[in-house]
């Protein structure tokens, strides 16, 4: 896991009054890792504003009741806190997305977008797939939704290659990353298909329907599952 | 193993109407073929058994008809060889009706194949077989239901028990009628498949049909459309797809399959139910131990076990000591000197047919009296081995040891066929998915895979020596295959295929189909062999009265005799080992029996014909399938690392001072 602070990247570019919600999540977003980086509940608006790049980010958040500034220090008030966090578990959730799942390297532009694009179902659902992870690609711990206190015993990934599932379990496709994608479609295995894994010693087994295959463990580790709740035998 | 050279088209089957018969692999198409025609084709459990294409004409109520059987397609964008076959026939041969037959328990998969028709504009009889092992897994098919959806026959077959085959052929000559079965592939595809429609030439499918597979991307497809196009127009092609795949932003090839998927499946949530299934223990233990990967092992041993007795011990043993002794020493070979000494009082002809190097005495008793016993003995044992669908199991215990050799565990399939008979094995790497698989399988079962007979022969002749020369033997064989196979996956360019393998059912072989299958590679096995030892005996008849033999004796016993220990006469054996390894092994065997060779030479001269150059039949074959360039090559690779190999040997047997 890497250790190191991204660069900040999620900065307004375009004027405040044009789009004063993306202003108001990216300032909050700001407000929290500063708040994070120096591990007090304040800072000062100065920080703020100069994280922005806007010398009246202060102001123009306190207008809006998201932030307030007491003895020359500015703090989230509680809706102000709330938005943030869901912010930041968006954009940190995206990372791991895109990350662990995709298989992607430069996505920091695209955690920006998406954070500000999802509804909270669908930010549960990623938050899900992923298996409720506690930190981003960077180590930054990711605030916890409703969906990972449901789960909190649950600590095993819900999706996994097929290599890493246990044999005997029946699991649904989640997504396929390899070449032999067509040759699997054309049995039927695709995207949303239930398998049982029968085997993996010598050869990994599997039956789809009422078809059986044999693949290598190569083939297995480019199939992405997720468990099937109460199936397992 | 397909038909043997017997499948070529009837002379007047241009004249007739054609159908196809298409349909997923292993459901049991050659079987209803055979049911149809009365012409047998080899039927298996497994799936890629029939990798050519066959016809016959079939006579239903009077009118005759073309039928042809096909190699088993899971889509009709080909992935492999024997699928581009099948394509081709619907693209080019213009059949007026194709018999779809289908998988009663897999109707998803048999629906997708379906819907391809369906768009190739081509009419449909659908008949789901099998049925008896859907019922035994709880799934019913309203059969009246799909019938009236599609608008087609549906009929339901279980192919070896004859059910429904004359509903089939009922529903054959009724008028043809095209399934109405239509998938939307969304905007974008839609809109390129029109616009590639508008340039395509006319074919035996449909415009839309033949544009979805220029979308895909399929590659098998550039030959076809390279005849059929100018150059200009493909390049066009080209253009619209590369858009579209833009446009799309994933494969095209995959969102046709999943709309296809998607369409089979709601229709199989309608017409299918699935209740609990009975569950035949007994055959699900077997398959689930056949590939364990602990118990796999002792099953392996115990199947090899199995082989060995049967055709080592009681075939190439007590049939052969019955048909060798008795049968021909005692009544036949006798019975013919006397007649052939009354009839035909000229020596030289006397010599030719019963002399030392006569047809009756050597190339007759050779070949029906040694090695037939053999062969069907073997034919029997792998007839059972390939209808249990124990070698689809086998793949998967073996894939590793294949990914040594550069290839995965399909390749187990020509193989072990190659145990059969090498030309059907090199025929059947067609189901491997590279050119370089298909290369490297090749090279080994020309290198060391011994053909039936010759095997036969090789146990025989081991089972008479000792445990430690059978493992001797083995071991070297192996050996030779997977130091083979590594060197040939290094030097050739590339990467080996990925292994994938669908595994049919455990099902208990069919005695009928066992005996029959026999029959029909017997008869084939003296229609080839028998001539080519005819051939082989006038050569060392000739030779010998030239006094040629001795003369080539003599020139090759620096090698015979001094690299490999082996007595001069071994030569002979060696020369009609150019014609057919088995009849080389089988003189072999004659000298072994006559006690005219140690238990070490034994070894080594068997040892040596198994890597010996392949026989006339499956050089010819090799030719045909990989090109002429590739054989000779393979011929200047293996002939001389076989006297290598047995000259090792000889020096390490005789160094070590081991006792065989």
């Amino acid at each position: 896991m890497e250790e190191n602070t991204p660069e900040k990247v999620c900065k307004p570019r375009v004027a405040p009054e044009a789009e004063k919600t993306q202003f108001e999540d990216e300032a909050l977003e700001g407000l929290w890792e500063l708040i994070e980086k120096n591990g007090e509940n304040k800072v000062s608006p100065g920080l703020l504003n100069e994280e922005m790049g806007e010398p009246q980010a202060s102001d123009l958040m306190a207008e809006s009741g998201l932030i307030t500034v007491t003895d020359g220090k500015v703090a989230f008030t509680e809706s102000g806190r709330v938005r943030a966090r869901d912010i930041i578990r968006r954009h940190r959730l995206a990372e791991r997305l895109f990350a662990d799942v995709l298989d992607l390297n430069n996505y920091e532009q695209d955690a920006c977008r998406f954070e500000h694009a999802i509804s909270s179902e669908v930010e549960e659902a990623i938050c899900t797939l992923l298996g409720h992870p506690p930190t981003c690609p960077h180590g930054r711990p990711i605030p916890r939704g409703n969906c990972c206190r449901l789960y909190t015993r649950k600590i095993t990934p819900l999706v996994s290659a097929l290599s890493d599932s246990g044999v005997g379990g029946e699991f649904k496709v989640v997504f396929l990353r390899t070449p032999m994608i067509d040759r699997l479609a054309s049995i039927g295995l695709v995207t949303g298909s239930t398998i049982k894994l029968l085997q993996k010693r010598p050869s990994y087994v599997l039956k789809i329907d009422e078809t059986t295959i044999a693949i290598d463990e190569d083939v297995a580790k480019g199939i992405f599952v997720k468990e099937n709740e109460g199936q397992k035998d | 193993m397909g038909c043997h050279g017997e499948c070529k088209e009837d002379e007047k089957g241009a004249a007739l109407k054609k159908i196809a018969l298409i349909g997923n692999p292993n459901v049991g198409k050659s079987v209803i073929f055979g049911l149809l025609t009365g012409k047998y084709v080899t039927v298996s459990n497994y799936p890629g058994t029939t990798v050519e294409v066959s016809s016959g004409n079939v006579n239903i109520g009077g009118t005759r008809l073309l039928l042809v059987d096909t190699p088993g397609v899971n889509s009709l964008l080909p992935m492999s060889e024997d699928e581009r076959v099948t394509r081709d026939i619907l693209l080019s041969d213009r059949p007026s009706l194709v018999v779809q037959v289908g998988d009663s328990k897999n109707l998803k998969r048999t629906l997708v194949i379906t819907a391809q028709l369906a768009e190739m504009g081509l009419p449909v009889v659908l008949t789901l077989n099998m049925e008896d092992e859907a019922r035994d897994r709880g799934i019913t098919v309203d059969k009246e239901g799909l019938s009236r959806e599609l608008g087609i026959h549906v009929a339901g077959t279980v192919a070896p028990e004859r059910k429904g085959i004359k509903e089939l052929g009922q529903a054959i000559l009724e008028t043809p009628k095209k399934p109405a079965l239509s998938v939307d592939y969304g905007p974008v595809l839609e809109e390129y498949a029109s616009k590639i429609a508008g340039l395509l030439p006319k074919s035996g499918i449909s415009r839309r049909s033949v544009s979805l597979m220029v979308l895909a991307g399929d590659e098998s497809l550039k030959r076809w459309l390279k005849a059929n196009m100018d150059d200009a127009s493909i390049a066009a092609l080209d253009a619209f797809r590369e858009e579209c795949v833009q446009k799309l932003g994933k494969s095209a090839g995959l969102v046709i399959n999943e709309a296809r998927l998607k369409k089979a499946s709601q229709l199989v949530s309608v017409f299918m139910k699935k209740a609990p299934e009975e569950e035949n223990r007994l055959m699900n233990f077997i398959a689930k131990i056949s590939t364990h990967p602990v118990w796999g092992i002792p099953v392996l041993f115990a199947v090899l076990y199995g082989i060995y007795e049967f055709v080592g011990v009681f075939g190439a043993g007590v049939m052969v000591n019955f048909m060798e002794k008795v049968i021909f020493g005692q009544y036949l070979n006798p019975m013919f000197t006397a007649v052939i000494d009354k009839l035909i009082p000229v020596p030289i002809i006397q010599e030719l047919l019963i002399g030392k190097y006569g047809v009756i005495t050597m190339a007759l008793t050779y070949s029906i009296a040694i090695v037939l016993p053999i062969t069907a003995t073997f034919f029997i044992a792998f007839a059972i081995l390939e209808d249990s669908g124990y070698l689809p199991r086998l793949a998967v215990m073996s894939n590793r040891i294949f990914n040594v050799m550069g290839l995965s565990g399909k390749a187990v399939l020509p193989m072990v066929l190659g145990l059969g008979c090498g030309t059907m094995a090199v025929m059947t790497t067609r189901i491997l998915e590279s050119r370089r698989d298909r290369l490297i399988a090749t090279f080994l079962l020309a290198l060391a895979i011994p053909c039936s007979a010759q095997l036969g022969v090789i146990l025989g002749m081991l089972a008479s020596l000792s445990g430690r020369a059978m493992i001797i033997w083995v071991l070297t064989v192996l050996l030779i295959l997977v130091a083979g196979g590594w060197l040939a996956a290094r030097v050739l360019p590339g990467k080996r295929s990925e292994f994938f393998l669908e595994i049919p059912p455990f099902r208990r072989p069919q005695p009928s189909n066992v005996i029959l299958k026999t029959m029909s590679r017997s008869v084939w096995y003296l229609k080839e062999a028998v001539p080519l030892f005819i051939l082989g005996t006038l050569i060392l008849f000739a030779l010998d009265k030239l006094s040629l033999l001795v003369l080539i004796e003599k020139a090759c016993r620096p090698v015979v005799v001094g690299l490999l220990g082996l007595p001069q006469q071994t030569t002979e054996a060696f020369i009609i080992g150019f014609l057919r390894r088995d009849y080389g092994a089988a003189g072999l065997f004659a000298m072994f029996q006559k006690g005219l060779m140690t238990p070490a030479q034994a070894l080594v001269s068997l040892v040596t014909i198994t890597v010996f150059i392949p026989c006339l039949a499956s050089f010819f074959i090799i030719i045909k399938e990989r090109g002429m360039k590739t054989a000779i090559s393979m011929i200047a690779i293996i002939t001389p690392l076989a006297i290598v190999i047995g000259a090792a040997l000889n020096w390490f047997l005789s160094w070590s001072g081991f006792r065989v």
